[in-house]
């Protein structure tokens, strides 16, 4: 089996059904045992117009990150597949309706466009799918039947992931959709039969666990529901809405309950009252709804009480660029707030952490009694994987609170200041361990003080529970060769797959580069950073911000500057753009 | 004010010819080639070197696809012209786009040609006019052991000396217009025999093709008024024709090719024909193959401008 590595987009108008088609195709080409990474983007209008793209990377190898260049095309709308040209890659493949309705002109023709190299697969997109099942609207699927048929993606593939689909919405819609496809399909075989490029001829399915397409934010609300959550407050903000979506439908299924809030201020407000309860919940939001929860974040931070809340960042700041990635949140979810509020802030970079971080978010919360940002993005919430369906053990779902010994009863002290800054913590109504919780300042047994000498010893409390907190958090993973390398690449969030692809890229080329991955990033390891750094001429930070968030946080644990990568575009950074700053750095250095 | 733009037809020899001379003419002018051949020029006539496994598709071409970059030449491949509105001034394209000219050089090429006696054959014979051709022979030759060649074109013999190279068994039919427009004399048909059976190859001497069938996934029945043979496949060489249909209605005058002047002009002002579509008013010329690009650029890039 020779490898495939190939990056398919689709794209249209809103209304088109492109996501639609890129979804089948992920779930198609992950029934026929490949590696899939899918992401979409769309417009922030809810809908009517604006252009729709999905892109997926399909190969044999496990897949970390999209790449740069695009592969194949399907053109649902050219008007805004043209937009799409500069990014095909050399010897590309473009599927367009070649029978629109209208004669276009040469300066608005998608085919005028590509490179001479490019394969063009010209089919009557809209007329297949009328005659095939009385109605233009399955062009989508012929387009998909083309590309199965060209690219040798045997049509069973997309019959199961077809019907798995549309056989709830009734026979009638289902035979469409079956039809529209089929029809793409033969004709592709008919008229391109001198140019079929079986590339896709299915790998043999390793034996072991089942499959599936998750996103990332998919991912955290099944992790949710395997914790054991019971509540949810939320007020719907892109990218996070998907999460209270799926746990709408889900949460009562499991005995628990979500209410869609007035704010996020309310939101935050109902998760500590729940986790103060005992119940474990949680919140979801994006920048602008977790800017309104900051002031609040903070008072679960001097009342001790637990929170889990999903930060889905997206562009900034505002409103920014709803439908846009963006890693700008990290210096708001570490320091965001009133006073020294230190809270644990973790990051998952692929949609299986998505999963594990979620889970263990609940735990960190409940032991540290501290609220708990977990960082993702659009790019990370969005981008589907196939992986082995993620199940929580029972040490991931066991319950963390430290409750008080009974020779506490009677003189509970609520805020008892301990070796560890972990004081057990009562639910309230126990008997014998009544106390009160408070954004004042505190002494031990939860009351107000101003004392000067009191806040210093209760803020050094709450810094160090936290800084023991480090022990139960990932550690850095470090991808690197054995010695001194020319650079080292840090990485955090959804960018993380782009660096470790980057840096094993640079290595099959000669290059000594190694790359850490950081998913704790409040606390975080400094010592594991620093000896890392030590090594390394050259430390490359990229992040998709402006600022260089992250390496405002740790780079001064370096001896010399970082060098920081910031992309402020909305969109993912790609593997081969970090590989071209590496080799930068190193044709500097060897100058 | 409308920017010069050249619109060529075609991506063969005269078709290049016609764009490079154009580049350095009329540099300013815009100049776009527009082809249904997938690929950008090759040299035919290494194609049965090609099938024999002498040559790596890369030694066919001519020019690498970034040279049309650097040359400011759009080359728009796998592209299909189905009208020309000469009035107007602009080309149709098959996916329904329309693009404007100023000038307008039609170097289609030829298709092969099948004498009508056979065209009921058709579906029987193969024909090594493009690299998808060629693909298909070799694909064809991987699960075939005999191969019949019928006509005697430019390129019949250099693919027999091909097929000879990869061991096939080949017969080759051999009759007075075997080497169509040329007619054979008896003597001259004998000395080509004896060539021929000299190098292995089986000559079948007969006046007429009676009948090919399929009579199995790998075998083909030949019959003809004096043998009754069977072979893998059957490959037709007649030459080519000019590959001009699409200008059937669009009121140009096309006999066997466009009817060209001495400068290579049709009757319609800003359009040219060139290589093998065109064919003289003045019979006397002759066949004039590629550089007639450049001959009628020369002249037309200048008047352009």
């Amino acid at each position: 089996m020779s490898k495939v590595d190939v990056t398919v987009e689709v794209c249209g108008m809103a209304g088109d059904g492109t996501i639609a088609a890129g979804g089948l195709l992920n779930e198609a080409m992950s029934e026929g045992g490949f590696s899939v990474l899918g992401f979409d983007s769309y417009p922030a209008e809810i809908r009517g117009f604006g252009r729709c793209v999905t892109r997926s990377r399909i190969g044999t190898n496990e897949i970390l990150a999209l790449d740069e260049w695009t592969h194949v095309l399907i053109s649902l709308d050219d008007a805004q597949s043209r937009s799409r040209i500069p990014g095909l890659a050399e010897n590309s493949s473009v599927f367009f309706d070649n029978n629109p309705p209208v004669y276009v002109r040469e300066r608005d023709s998608l085919a005028a466009r590509v490179e001479p190299g490019t394969a063009l697969y010209g089919m009557p997109l809209a007329d297949l799918a009328a005659r095939a099942a009385g109605t233009e609207r399955g062009r989508n699927m012929t387009a998909l039947g083309g590309f199965a048929a060209v690219f040798g993606v045997p049509e069973e593939l997309f019959h199961k992931v077809i019907t798995r689909k549309f056989q709830p919405k009734g026979a009638k819609i289902l035979e469409a959709n079956l039809h529209s496809f089929q029809a793409g399909y033969e004709y592709a075989l008919e008229h391109f039969s001198d140019r079929i490029r079986p590339i896709f001829r299915p790998p043999a399915k390793p034996e072991g666990r089942e499959k599936v397409m998750l996103s990332g934010n998919l991912a955290i609300g099944r992790a949710a529901i395997d914790a054991g959550l019971k509540l949810y407050f939320g007020y719907p903000i892109t990218p996070a809405t998907p999460i209270m979506e799926y746990l709408a439908a889900k949460l009562p299924e499991t005995g628990g309950r979500l209410v869609q809030m007035e704010d996020e201020i309310a939101s935050i407000g109902a998760v500590l009252g729940s986790f103060y309860a005992g119940k474990r919940a949680m919140t979801a939001t994006s920048g602008p709804g977790f800017a309104l929860m900051t002031e609040l974040i903070t008072h679960g931070v001097m009342a001790e009480i637990p929170a889990v809340i999903l930060n889905a960042q997206r562009g900034g700041p505002a409103t920014g660029l709803p439908t846009k990635t963006e890693q700008s949140d990290l210096h708001a979810a570490v320091f965001g707030g009133p006073g020294d509020s230190c809270r644990i802030v973790i990051a998952p970079t692929n949609v299986a952490e998505c999963y594990h971080y979620t889970l263990k978010s609940f735990q960190l919360a409940e032991k540290y009694q501290t609220p708990v940002i977990v960082l993702t993005d659009f790019y990370l919430d969005n981008r589907v994987e196939n992986l082995s369906v993620p199940r929580a053990g029972s040490e991931e779902t066991a319950d963390w609170n430290i409750y008080p010994d009974e020779s506490s009863k009677g003189d509970y002290k609520r805020y008892a200041l301990t070796e560890s800054g972990i004081s057990p913590r009562s639910i309230p109504g126990a008997d014998g361990f009544s106390f009160s919780a408070t954004g004042l300042e505190h002494v031990e047994k939860g009351t107000p003080s101003y004392s000067p000498e009191n806040h210093m010893q209760m803020s050094e409390k709450r810094h160090r529970k936290i800084r023991n907190a480090l022990a139960d958090l990932p550690a850095p993973m470090e991808s690197s060769p054995e010695g001194d390398l020319e650079v080292g690449v840090i990485g955090w969030g959804s960018t993380v797959g782009s660096v470790l692809e980057a840096v094993h890229s640079a290595r099959e080329r000669g290059h000594r580069v190694g790359a850490l991955k950081i998913t704790s990033l409040f606390p975080f390891h400094e010592g594991v950073i620093r000896d890392f750094m030590a090594k390394c001429r050259e430390i490359l930070i990229p992040e998709l911000n402006f600022e260089g968030q992250l390496a405002n946080l740790i780079g001064y644990l370096h001896t010399k500057d970082v060098v920081r990568f910031n992309r402020a575009t909305g969109v993912p950074i790609a593997p081969s753009t970090i590989l071209r700053e590496i080799e930068a750095l190193i044709q500097a250095g060897g100058r | 004010m409308t920017e010069d733009h050249f619109v060529i037809i075609g991506n063969g020899p005269a078709a290049n010819s016609a764009a490079l001379t154009l580049r350095e003419c009329a540099p300013d002018t815009r100049v776009t080639m527009i082809s249904r051949e997938l690929v950008r020029q090759y040299k035919p006539k290494l194609l049965p070197d090609f099938v024999a496994g002498k040559l790596s598709e890369e030694e066919l071409y001519v020019r690498p696809l970034a040279f049309y970059k650097e040359h400011g030449i759009k080359l728009r491949l796998g592209q299909e012209v189905v009208d020309v509105d000469f009035a107007a001034r602009r080309v149709t394209l098959a996916h329904k786009e329309v693009v404007g000219y100023s000038g307008l050089i039609i170097a289609v090429g030829g298709k092969p040609y099948i004498p009508a006696p056979l065209q009921v054959f058709e579906d029987f014979m193969m024909t090594l006019k493009t690299i998808s051709d060629a693909h298909a022979w070799i694909e064809r030759l991987s699960r075939t052991e005999s191969v019949l060649m019928i006509g005697g074109d430019l390129t019949s013999l250099a693919f027999t000396r091909a097929l000879l190279s990869l061991g096939k068994n080949v017969y080759f039919i051999l009759d007075e217009d075997s080497f169509w427009p040329l007619r054979l004399t008896r003597e001259i048909r004998d000395q080509v025999a004896q060539r021929l059976v000299s190098r292995g190859v089986n000559v079948v001497e007969c006046r007429r093709l009676k009948r090919l069938a399929r009579v199995s996934e790998k075998s083909v029945e030949v019959v003809t008024d004096t043998d009754r043979l069977k072979v893998g496949v059957v490959g037709a060489f007649f030459g080519l024709v000019p590959d001009v249909k699409f200008l059937a209605h669009t009121g140009i005058h096309v006999e066997r090719g466009v009817l060209v002047d001495e400068h290579l002009k049709t009757r319609f002002d800003g359009v040219y024909a060139v290589g093998i579509a065109l064919r003289f008013t003045i019979r006397s010329f002759g066949i004039i193959g590629f550089p007639s690009g450049t001959v009628t650029l020369k002249t037309s890039g200048r008047s352009q401008r």
